[in-house]
């Protein structure tokens, strides 16, 4: 009955936000919204009353409350829809890509049309995976509540994954001309903070330091034509301080909690943030951070490149060279581009082309190829 | 809302462990929560037998519509609050540690009788008078339906029958959620188990003499005309066994076939 009714509250906030535009106050909004059909229901259906009363007794049995929206939203005035909501969107129950647009859409409030741009793909398709999502949580029955302590941990993560999409998207497009989508990046750095604002958990906590210590470089990551600057040749002076200063201040907060995959993440991008100048980067803390992450292609080359750096080029394309054996990253540019740039180190300018023309191949955006393309011409003069 | 769980191998089987099959100890909770409503235990996919109807013919193939190791094993039907409840009581069912269950939602009907449920109450008492066969009414979409697909004159001749004891029109499999635990965490994901073209659109369970008339009660279904049956006879067991002898029983078992062989087509 209450899921039913939150529901359908949900189910009205889908239709009516495209055609009114989110409410001032989503959350007070949704709760109204809730609380009048709990109400409405309740009257139409009078008969069943008996039977809710039965089953709130039996939830209190079980040490939970009430789930009832009329009286959650009376009875506890903290009450927050939004953390409901954040957790029905990004119900592991849903396709990824469902999750991440029924996030930004109606956590984050954009329209379809801007989620749509956002990921590259027509209105009308975006409109479509909205509407199939949001059948699927009526015909399945998602709860629209914050998932019980047992299963909340798992539940959290996949809350954090879909974010951090949405950040990683933004930060680095798969795809398309330009190497940057700010809007996501910052779409999603404010969704965290609305996280961590009603679940101030350590990991939300990290996954916000993440977001920002990486965002401070934003503006630095490309040049006036549009063209990718590596970490080593940004102006370390317009990295933003203040992002810097709040990322590493709620590390600091957080420090001695539980060290989560996002707070490893951040603490690498802390020492990045916390060195001057490229070569006062310390690269054993990275290399000792990436040895704490789980096993993942992606994490085996971040580390054989932070080998690279803390332990000389050698060593580090020796690494690679053991990960490109395994097969598990075929096809990704980054792998042959970190070849190239460990044999450019070393010297060995060959095998840096040969490596740099295999990386431009697979390069998905032409900012990345065309700064490929700039160093291949570096290491043949 | 109702749910139905099928135990599948999923894309990611681990070995069956006897030591780690706490089935009488699952059916207890959920018996105890009060959500359970009926389950079984099917035959290895082998012993499936798969029934279409196309130009009158009634085709037989033996074994499940799909790939062998996309046998349905097993099935409950629960009744539970919302979808997480029933993610829980998926994730804890031994199956989900050696394969996947899936959870799929029932249709609900707005003209359903007040405290309508899938299975009949008191039915899990009712004594066992024939054979037991689950029968999965799979959508061929690449098949057209030839006739009415209207369902209903079937349910009633086959409940009056007898032959039919239960039966449900599923939500789509877009509405479908896989649940696997592994390492002691609940994996959830979205879809159906099978990736093949065909999908399961609905379920009865029949009780008749033999094969042959599930056979018959099967063809006679409006939507073998276009789509497929796949018969699966049930395989009860009792939870008071020693499960570890059970196992071992079991595997001896396996690959022979207990049910009497398919007769001839019509």
């Amino acid at each position: 009955m209450a899921e039913d009714a939150a529901a359908g509250a949900f189910e009205r906030a889908l239709t009516t936000w495209p055609r009114d535009g989110v409410p001032r106050n989503p959350a007070a909004w949704l709760t109204t919204a809730a609380r009048n059909l709990a109400l409405d229901r309740l009257r139409r259906r009078g008969v069943e009353t008996g039977k809710l009363q039965e089953w709130t007794t039996m939830e209190d049995a079980r040490g939970r409350t009430p789930d009832d929206p009329a009286e959650r939203a009376v009875g506890d005035p903290d009450w927050d829809d939004r953390l409901r909501l954040i957790f029905t969107c990004a119900h592991p129950a849903l396709p990824l890509e469902a999750r991440v647009a029924l996030t930004l859409r109606t956590v984050g409030g954009l329209s379809t049309l801007e989620v749509a741009k956002a990921f590259l793909v027509n209105e009308s398709t975006m409109a479509q995976r909205i509407v199939r999502a949001k059948e699927k949580i009526t015909n399945a029955a998602i709860p629209y509540e914050v998932p019980a302590p047992d299963a909340l941990p798992e539940r959290l993560d996949a809350v954090l994954a879909v974010l951090y999409l949405i950040y990683n998207e933004g930060y680095k497009a798969t795809s398309g001309t330009s190497l940057q989508r700010p809007d996501l990046a910052t779409e999603a750095i404010r969704l965290a903070r609305l996280l961590v604002g009603l679940l101030p958990d350590p990991e939300p906590v990290a996954l916000l330091a993440l977001m920002l210590l990486q965002h401070a470089r934003a503006a630095t990551r490309v040049d006036e034509a549009g063209d990718l600057v590596p970490l080593e040749d940004q102006d370390r002076s317009r990295w933003d301080g203040s992002e810097i200063t709040e990322g590493l201040a709620l590390l600091e907060a957080s420090a001695g909690r539980r060290r989560g995959a996002y707070r490893v993440q951040a603490e690498i991008q802390a020492v990045h943030a916390l060195a001057p100048y490229a070569s006062d980067t310390d690269w054993p803390a990275i290399l000792s951070r990436y040895e704490e992450l789980p096993d993942a292609p992606i994490v085996e080359l971040n580390r054989a490149i932070a080998v690279g750096m803390a332990d000389g080029p050698q060593a580090g394309l020796a690494a690679l060279a053991r990960l490109a054996a395994s097969g598990r990253l075929d096809g990704y540019h980054l792998l042959p581009a970190a070849q190239a740039d460990l044999s450019r180190r070393a010297g060995l300018h060959a095998a840096a082309a040969a490596h740099y023309r295999a990386a431009i191949g697979l390069a998905p955006t032409e900012p990345e190829r065309r700064y490929l393309e700039r160093r291949l011409a570096a290491v043949e003069v | 809302m109702e749910y139905l769980l099928m135990y599948t191998q999923g894309k990611d089987p681990l070995p069956y462990d006897p030591a780690d099959d706490n089935i009488a100890e699952w059916a207890a909770d959920t018996q105890s929560r009060g959500v359970s409503e009926y389950g079984e235990r099917l035959r290895p996919g082998e012993d499936a037998t798969t029934v279409k109807v196309r130009d009158g013919n009634v085709l037989l193939t033996e074994g499940p519509f799909t790939e062998a190791k996309e046998w349905v094993g097993g099935f409950d039907i629960i009744q539970c609050r919302d979808l997480d409840e029933a993610i829980g009581i998926a994730s804890r069912h031994p199956a989900a540690r050696f394969g996947s269950a899936e959870v799929r939602p029932f249709m609900v009907w707005p003209d359903a009788a007040p405290g309508y449920r899938v299975v009949p109450p008191g039915f899990p008492e009712r004594p066992t008078k024939g054979k037991r066969y689950l029968m999965l009414v799979c959508v061929d979409p690449d098949a057209e339906l030839d006739g009415p697909g209207d369902a209903d004159p079937w349910v009633e001749e086959m409940d009056g029958r007898g032959v039919r004891l239960f039966g449900e029109v599923l939500r789509p499999p877009a509405d479908a959620t896989q649940v696997m635990a592994r390492d002691g965490r609940v994996v959830v994901s979205d879809g159906p188990f099978t990736e093949a073209k065909e999908w399961i659109a609905g379920i009865d369970f029949l009780e008749v003499r033999d094969l042959d008339e599930a056979v018959e009660v099967a063809a006679a279904h409006p939507m073998a005309r276009g789509g497929l049956m796949v018969l699966t006879p049930a395989w009860p067991f009792d939870v008071e066994d020693d499960h570890v002898e059970r196992a071992r029983r079991e595997a001896s078992e396996l690959g022979k076939r207990s049910e009497p062989g398919v007769g001839v087509a019509h």
